[in-house]
């Protein structure tokens, strides 16, 4: 049972991108970002590619970032520039990083298995706990979590986190709305790539669809870490959110080790995020009725 | 600064096709510092005036220059750096997710959004900041000095009120726009909300619009009271002018036709520059 939640701490981390990222576009900009579900399969397709052909991980994870980066900011400017309604905009990304991806890849499937020699040590799945692999991935999730939440505290983040509470009074105080949204959703995109990357590293093959259901997820793992620790300040939301991935995961392990089949976990996680919805009775900014109103 | 509105014009398509051209050649010009109170009844055009000031709608023709800067070239967000605002309703002018302070540090830097590489350097509201916010609260009499951390979300709308007011006076702005700001109070919150608002405005020296639909309010603020109807400029007095007026009388005067703006306007007419 502890390795079963050991490596659901693993799994966890790697997934603990997702939840920030989700975290920043639905939480601070209230920014319903349905390219999460691209820029994730993105990332980790980048990074398989990236990692068979020999170049080594952190360069690999660097530009999965980049790469959901990009894609984030395309669905901002498609928001921002062209008017066009914020959830179609993210839908007509990851439309369009599906192919990407694909061509990307060239396949819809790159095993991580057989990477070439020189490249660092890849976890082992069977063991699910690895010491050196669970380290990497602590440091990796601290400072990012780290990186983010200085960043909110400071004039710059408070401009994100103000046009996500209220852009009328935002923008009357100066703050220019279009940027704000293309940033914080680029930065958003980058993480959920990066996390694609880390994923598709842990569970040793990256796959085209991989990213299917992935904001879903990332609101999954938000809503259980703020049930748990109910955050008042933006510090204590992040740390709520890396928990929220670490505690699904383990929920998804215990799905697992009762018996249920791999192909079942998609369900397995519509339906505990479901309970999680219904039993907190939680807001859900963005995917309410509350429209957002735009210059 | 003064505030110069020439040949503003601004329509909005109806709901059953058609047309309605609200505003048509509208003028007005206001002195430097001038307290401006405009009230007219529904449909006036009062708050669409400070919405074409502040930019959350776009001008149709004609042109609105604050001193020297025209300020219909800007958007909105642009604009907000001379322009503080005070909403009717008291939970659009602030953010009720975020603390006291970190209200008051997004209207103190209206001027240089927090968006730019600048805006990343130090952690926000500092030590520094919450010491200046407490001793401004402080003397303005505002109990919420001790209250620093409490989220807006937490407070009362006459709290929220007061708050956005100072928010607005925050950043050195040159125009001050008050869109029927106590509308949504009870009385004894508006005036507290009042009293601080003719404290601030004359504190600051900035020119001030104060839409109202008070007539008491009217009759008791400002330098001067203008009245619309239909888009247009149907009453001008100066404050020796609105000694003689009532609140009956102003009420008589909504439906009524044109009172005398001209030669009120001459007397308004802007200072040298």
């Amino acid at each position: 049972m502890l390795t079963l939640w050991l490596g659901a701490y693993d799994q966890g981390l790697a997934y603990a991108g997702l939840a920030l990222g989700t975290y920043l576009t639905l939480r601070v900009l209230n920014f319903p970002d349905l390219t999460v579900d691209g820029s994730f399969a993105l990332g980790g397709g980048t990074a398989a590619v990236l990692i068979s052909k020999g170049v080594p991980v952190p360069m690999a994870l660097l530009v999965a970032f980049g790469f959901g980066c990009l894609a984030g900011l395309a669905t901002g400017l498609i928001h921002t520039r062209l008017g066009v309604n914020d959830l179609f905009a993210g839908i007509l990304t990851t439309t369009g990083l599906y192919s990407i991806t694909l061509r990307l890849m060239g396949r819809s499937n790159i095993p991580l298995t057989d990477t070439p020699h020189g490249i660092d040590r890849l976890p082992d799945l069977s063991a699910g706990f690895d010491d050196e692999w669970c380290l990497a991935l602590s440091l990796v999730v601290l400072g990012l979590g780290l990186i983010l939440g200085l960043l909110l505290s400071t004039d710059f983040g408070l401009a994100l986190r103000a046009l996500g509470n209220n852009p009328t009074m935002a923008r009357a105080n100066g703050i220019n709305q279009r940027r704000g949204l293309n940033i914080g959703i680029a930065a958003a995109n980058g993480l959920v790539g990066l996390s694609g990357a880390l994923v598709a590293l842990f569970q040793g093959f990256a796959d085209v669809t991989m990213g299917i259901g992935s904001l879903i997820l990332g609101l999954g793992m938000v809503i259980i870490g703020e049930s748990i620790l109910r955050p008042r300040s933006v510090p204590m939301a992040l740390v709520a959110a890396v928990l929220g991935a670490v505690v699904f995961r383990g929920l998804i392990a215990v799905a697992l080790a009762l018996g249920l089949e791999p192909v079942d976990l998609k369900l397995v996680t519509a339906v505990l995020l479901l309970v999680a919805l219904a039993a907190g009775r939680l807001r859900i900014p963005g995917l309410s009725a509350q429209s957002r109103s735009e210059s | 600064m003064t505030l110069e509105i020439a040949n503003l014009s601004w329509g909005h398509p109806l709901p059953g096709g058609g047309w309605r051209q609200l505003f048509d050649d509208f003028n007005l010009s206001c002195q430097s510092g001038q307290f401006v109170v405009v009230i007219g009844n529904n449909g006036s055009g009062k708050s669409t005036l400070l919405n074409l000031i502040a930019g959350t709608l776009r001008l149709g023709g004609g042109s609105i220059t604050l001193g020297e800067r025209p300020l219909h070239r800007y958007r909105d967000h642009r604009r907000a750096r001379w322009l503080g605002r005070v909403m009717q309703n008291p939970l659009e002018g602030t953010c009720p997710g975020l603390s006291i302070a970190e209200n008051l540090r997004l209207a103190e830097r209206r001027r240089r959004s927090g968006l730019s590489a600048q805006g990343l350097l130090g952690l926000r509201p500092s030590q520094a900041d919450r010491r200046r916010y407490r001793d401004l609260l402080e003397q303005l009499g505002i109990p919420l000095a001790a209250r620093l951390d409490t989220l807006v979300g937490e407070l009362s709308g006459g709290q929220r009120q007061t708050l956005s007011l100072v928010m607005a006076t925050l950043g050195a702005p040159e125009l001050l726009l008050l869109d029927e700001h106590t509308a949504a109070l009870d009385p004894k919150a508006e005036a507290t909300v009042m009293g601080l608002t003719e404290q601030l405005v004359r504190q600051l020296g900035a020119t001030t619009f104060m839409v109202t639909h008070s007539l008491e309010q009217a009759l008791q603020y400002g330098d001067r009271l203008v009245m619309l109807r239909d888009g247009q400029l149907i009453g001008d007095w100066s404050a020796e002018a609105r000694a003689g007026l009532t609140p009956a009388s102003l009420r008589g005067l909504y439906g009524s036709a044109i009172v005398g703006p001209t030669e009120q306007n001459s007397a308004h007419a802007p200072a040298a520059p």
